[in-house]
Parts: structure tokens; sequence; C-alpha cells
């Protein structure tokens, strides 16, 4: 028997406190695609993906109705496209993401992931085919979003790859200078990257996954900033466990809308479910921020002494609800800090008070890494490597995700403003301190061995 | 040998709430011998109304358990009704469908309460529970209710919502699984039981 306190507590989560589901991802393996003749291989893609994903947005709109539950964003992972790559040029590159990109509008997509590559310990010519056609890709394409893994506890860091990459990314930006850069902010490089993870940039459908997979991202932040703001209000002395406790049960009975929804969608669908990831996503809508969390904890001024424990607080308590609430967490898991996506966050960057160096310290112990960052567009490619090995090395030493989504922005400098509009939001540019400071060290290349973490045997 | 299956009975009982009722009512049950099958009871401001099933081998008459039970209250205390449960008695009624809840909330208007419970009449939505409380000029309508698999869930949300806005209230209906899972602790795949959509 429901009690009906339980029922309006639900009501309001979901009419007043914007629970939602954040992301349904179906992974699609498509490796069965692979070929010698491009034309066949962007074919069989294509219907591969129509005839998987053809009635996933369906599907999802039908549970929004059944709750009363937004599932805010439909989406679509692959397989790394490297491996569909090998034996192929730059030119089937090209035509093999824009493959990508009709099939994701074919089925109502706003975004696929997989045009990915693991590049660890050492590159492919696949996957340096792949590479080297990221800002062509991603400046001919809406939908597409990439990643390339360079580093992991197991693997250490490729830092050879991470100077082609960082190099990358000032052609992405470079190719998209119209409007910003923007097609680096669909890219993200990552360390540890999971094979599970339902959210973008990052998506993509590990080689150990199911043919076909149903991962969910669960509710934005705004019903836990909701319940710790209800919680100071009646306690306003409460203390940080206090507030870790409340944050727990909110995120477990987040993660359960979450799975049952995953699981319906893929019951419905007849393809297995796999996880349900906690992260909270924050858009850059008042109201649905990460940043707002931290200030109803008694933050204020984001960035200040006391975030980075702000951050450690939720991530875990976060993934401690989660845990308990279902047996298929995976993914990201814990709290993402996207500057851009969060209003509170780019404001925090506008007024100083949050800076890069801050972020980088935040992210040891949040659930990704720098997210949506703007930089200036005359920053040269061994600082963004250095960027890139900075959060590598904190990925990897502490065994955990770390991502760099940075977005040079051609001709803007330190404190300039710029808008992508819609679900990538705006922000500051941020200053770099020393930005050629570790040119040599950069630019010695090679790898960086894997930590004495990574000898668990 | 009295036929067990008519020897059940429906008892309602009616009464001021107080401490020990159900207490009374069973202790005069059982000294007759009869068993208590089912028992459904609440409390809605300041009143005690309980509806059980009784089934006796001791063939017993109604007016018996009637009287069985008024001897544990005072004059008029109670309002007690005893019906045999036997052939032609009302068979647990069920709609092929889910079960969803209705949730109101609105000022009080006296058209509120009938017009929703018409509407989901005249849609064969079967009301399975219902709770209403009212604070102050504001009143809030829980219901649980079985919809049948064939509505639209789209079209029946829409027709609600414009009945409420007519009121000024608000409405909602969204399947129990939402509920279950955000206040249940079991596996979530055990609340997939039912059709998916």
């Amino acid at each position: 028997m429901l009690r009906t306190d339980n029922i309006l507590n639900t009501v309001r989560m979901l009419q007043e406190e914007n629970l939602d589901v954040r992301t349904v991802t179906m992974g699609v393996n498509i490796l069965d695609c692979a070929g010698p003749d491009i034309s066949a291989v962007v074919s069989a893609v294509q219907n591969k993906i129509r005839s998987k994903a053809g009635n996933l947005v369906r599907l999802c709109d039908r549970l929004t109705t059944r709750y009363s539950l937004p599932v805010v964003n439909k989406r679509l992972a692959v397989s790394p496209a490297s491996i569909l790559l090998e034996g192929h040029t730059a030119q089937d590159a090209l035509l093999l993401g824009k493959a990508l990109d009709a099939a994701a509008s074919d089925v109502g997509v706003d975004l696929i992931g997989g045009f990915s590559a693991l590049v660890q310990k050492g590159m492919s010519e696949g996957e340096r085919v792949l590479v080297e056609s990221l800002p062509q890709v991603l400046a001919a394409t809406e939908r597409v979003c990439a990643s390339v893994n360079v580093a992991g506890t197991k693997a250490g860091i490729n830092v050879d790859a991470v100077r082609l990459v960082a190099r990358q990314i000032l052609k992405m930006a470079d190719v998209s200078k119209e409007q910003n850069g923007f097609a680096a902010a669909k890219f993200v490089a990552f360390a540890n990257i999971p094979e599970d993870n339902p959210f973008m940039a990052g998506a993509f459908l590990g080689p150990g996954e199911p043919e076909c997979v149903v991962n969910v991202g669960v509710s934005g932040p705004g019903v836990v900033k909701r319940a710790v703001e209800r919680l100071v209000a009646a306690r306003p002395g409460a203390s940080l466990d206090e507030i870790a406790d409340e944050i727990k049960h909110t995120a477990y009975r987040v993660t359960r809308t979450g799975e049952l929804i995953g699981r319906e969608v893929a019951a419905s669908l007849g393809v297995e479910f796999g996880v349900v990831d906690l992260s909270l996503a924050p858009t850059p809508r008042v109201g649905d921020s990460v940043g707002e969390i931290y200030q109803a904890m008694g933050v204020s001024k984001l960035g200040a002494p006391g975030t980075t424990a702000a951050v450690a607080l939720l991530n875990d308590a976060v993934k401690k609800g989660g845990a308990f609430a279902s047996s298929s967490v995976g993914g990201l898991s814990g709290a993402f800090i996207p500057v851009m996506e969060d209003h509170a966050l780019a404001q925090a960057m506008a007024d100083g008070t949050l800076t890069l160096e801050k972020l980088e310290a935040m992210t040891a112990v949040c659930s990704v890494g720098l997210d949506m960052i703007l930089l200036p567009g005359d920053i040269p490619p061994e600082t963004i490597g250095g960027i890139i090995l900075d959060e590598a090395a904190i990925g990897v030493v502490n065994r955990k995700t770390t991502g760099v989504r940075v977005i040079p922005v051609p001709g803007k400098k330190p404190g300039d403003h710029v808008d992508f509009g819609g679900l990538f939001g705006s922000g500051t540019v941020a200053k770099v301190n020393c930005p050629d400071g570790a040119v040599e060290f950069v630019n010695r290349g090679g790898h960086i061995p894997a930590p004495i973490q990574s000898l668990t045997n | 040998m009295p036929d067990p299956a008519n020897n059940r009975f429906v008892v309602s009982v009616l009464v001021g709430d107080r401490a020990g009722i159900l207490r009374d009512i069973a202790t005069a049950i059982s000294d007759m011998g009869a068993e208590i099958d089912g028992v459904s009871q609440t409390v809605v401001e300041g009143y005690f109304t309980v509806i059980l099933t009784v089934s006796t081998t001791a063939g017993h008459v109604p007016d018996e358990i009637k009287a069985a039970i008024e001897e544990r209250f005072g004059t008029d205390e109670a309002a007690i009704a005893v019906r045999p449960y036997g052939p032609g008695s009302p068979s647990r009624y069920t709609t092929e469908g889910d079960r969803y809840i209705v949730t109101l909330t609105g000022s009080r208007h006296l058209e509120l309460f009938r017009s929703l419970t018409a509407f989901l009449a005249s849609k064969d939505i079967n009301i399975e529970d219902w709770y209403m409380a009212r604070a102050g000029e504001s009143v809030t309508h829980i219901g649980e209710v079985s919809v049948p698999h064939l509505l639209d869930i789209k079209q029946l949300h829409d027709e609600l919502s414009d009945l409420a806005g007519e009121m000024d209230a608000k409405v909602h209906i969204q399947h129990e699984n939402i509920f279950r899972a955000t206040n249940d602790i079991g596996p979530i795949k055990s609340l997939l039981r039912t059709k998916p959509c």
C-alpha cells in the first residue's frame, strides 16, 4: 500500500523539483559493418542504427506520458569508429562521420557518440586516421560526438597521443571559428574512459558491451539542490553529515527512477538493460545547476576554499545512495562540473572566484574532469597538452575517469564572453597561468609509465 | 454440517474513533467462534470505519453477529451493518489495466470531486482507493485507480487537465510504478511485471 505522504513527495519531485531522466542512450554494436568498401560500410551502419533505434524516441515519449516524467535526451552510442576505419582514409572517415550523423537524424536523436579511439598504449592506423579526421568530421556534422582515450591506470599516459590530440583540438576550433570553435565542444580526451557512459560527448559502446544495450543517465541536479535547500530551511544549523545523508536518500530515489525507465525502454525494445549512470548533469537553466548545490550547502562563492570538499561530499553521497538503489550502476557516476553548461559555475568563472587551477583540484574528487571550459584562441598546443596530461595524471593515479573538454575560441582573450546557446551554454574565456611554462616537458613525448597502483594482481 | 460458503458475512462498523475498537470487534467475533477473513480499516476526520469479511461454521445469522458487536459499544455509539456474503455477492471488480495514481490539488470547489469521479467512471476507470485532505481552502485528492489498457494515457491526461483547469485545479495521473520505484526498496525488476508500453 502506498502512503499518501510518499505519493505527495514523489509528485513534488516530479512537478516542482524537475525530476527527470537526463538521458536514455542506446548502445549499438556496429563492428559487424566493417569492410574494405567504405560505401558498403556506411550503408550497413545506417541500416543497423535505423533497425535497432528506430523506435527509441517513440518509446521514450510514451514513457514520459505514462509516468509524467520527462526523458530529456534520447541518444546513441556506437562501437569505436576507429575499428571500422582500419585500412581506410581520412576521406572515408568523413563519409563514416556523415553517415552516423544522418542515421542519428533519421531516428530522431540529438547526439550520437562513438567517433572514438582507444589509444592509451599506442595508435593503430585506423585510430590515427580517426584522430587526424576529427576537425573535418566534427565541423561537417551536427550530431556526432567524439572521444579519444589517451591514458589508463593499467596503461599509463600516451604522451604522443596527447600531443596529437592537443593539436587537433586547436584545428577543431579553427575549422569552426565562425561558431567560436564549437566543434571542439563535441570532443573529449579521456583517461580511464568508461565503456558504458551514457553522457555526451564521451559516450561510446565499449568492446566488452552487449550487441545492443540501453544505458540511462539519472535526473539533473535540481532535485538534489531542492532537497538540500529544504533540509537547511528546516534545520538552518544542519551539519555536513546531515546534508550528506539527505543527498544520499535523494540519490536513491533518483537512481531508481532512472533504472525504472531504462529497464522499461530495454524491455519494450527487446534489448539488454545496461547501467544507470548516477552523474548529476546540469544544464544552463537556473535551478538545474550542480554549482547551486554547493551554494545550498553554504559555499556562497564557488571556488572558495572548501569548494573541493563540497564536491567530494556530493560525489560520495550520490554514489552511496545510487549504489544501494541499483545493482546496475555504471558509467561515470558522480558529479559533473561542466562550466559552460552550469550557470552557477559559469558565473563563478566570470566573477573570477573559480579558476582553472581550482577546477583541476575539484576534478580530483568529481566524476569527470575539466569540462566545457573556454580557452584563449592563441593558446599553444603544448599548453592544451599540459592540461590534458595533468588531468590524465589525476585519473591514472587515482584509478578514476578524468576527461578534458576544452574549447580554444579563435580571436578571444581571457575574460571574453562566448555563448553557444542551448544545452552547451555560455561562459567566460579562462585565464591559463604560465601558458608556456611546460613546453619542454610536453614536447619530450613518449609515454608516462603506468603507476604502481596498476600492479594489483 | 453448515455450508461454509453460506456462512460468510460482510460486516461494517462506523464509530467515533478511540483506542480499542478493533479489539472490541475482534473479541465479539471470536467469542462467537467465527473467523475474520479480511479487514480494511481507516479513520476519516475522527470517524473510525472498518469493513470485515467473517466466516463461521456455527450457523449464525446476520442479526446475531450484529448484536454481538453492538454489545461492545454504548447505545447508538456505532452504526453496524451485517450482510450475508454468499452466492450473488459481488465478486472483486477487476479492470484489464494498470494501476495509476491520480493526484489533484485545488481550492475547495463543490464540483471538484463529483466531476472528477464522474469523469473516471465515464472511462470505466475503477477507483480502488481514495484519500482526500483539506488544508484551509486548498484540497488534495489522491486516488489509486485501474486504467483499462485500451485507454490512451496521454489523451486521458489531457482531458483530466482540461477538466481540472475549469475548476482552477491541477491534476496528474501517473503509473504507480514511479511511486513504487521512489519509495519501495525491492528490486526495480520486480515492478516490471506489467505489460511494457
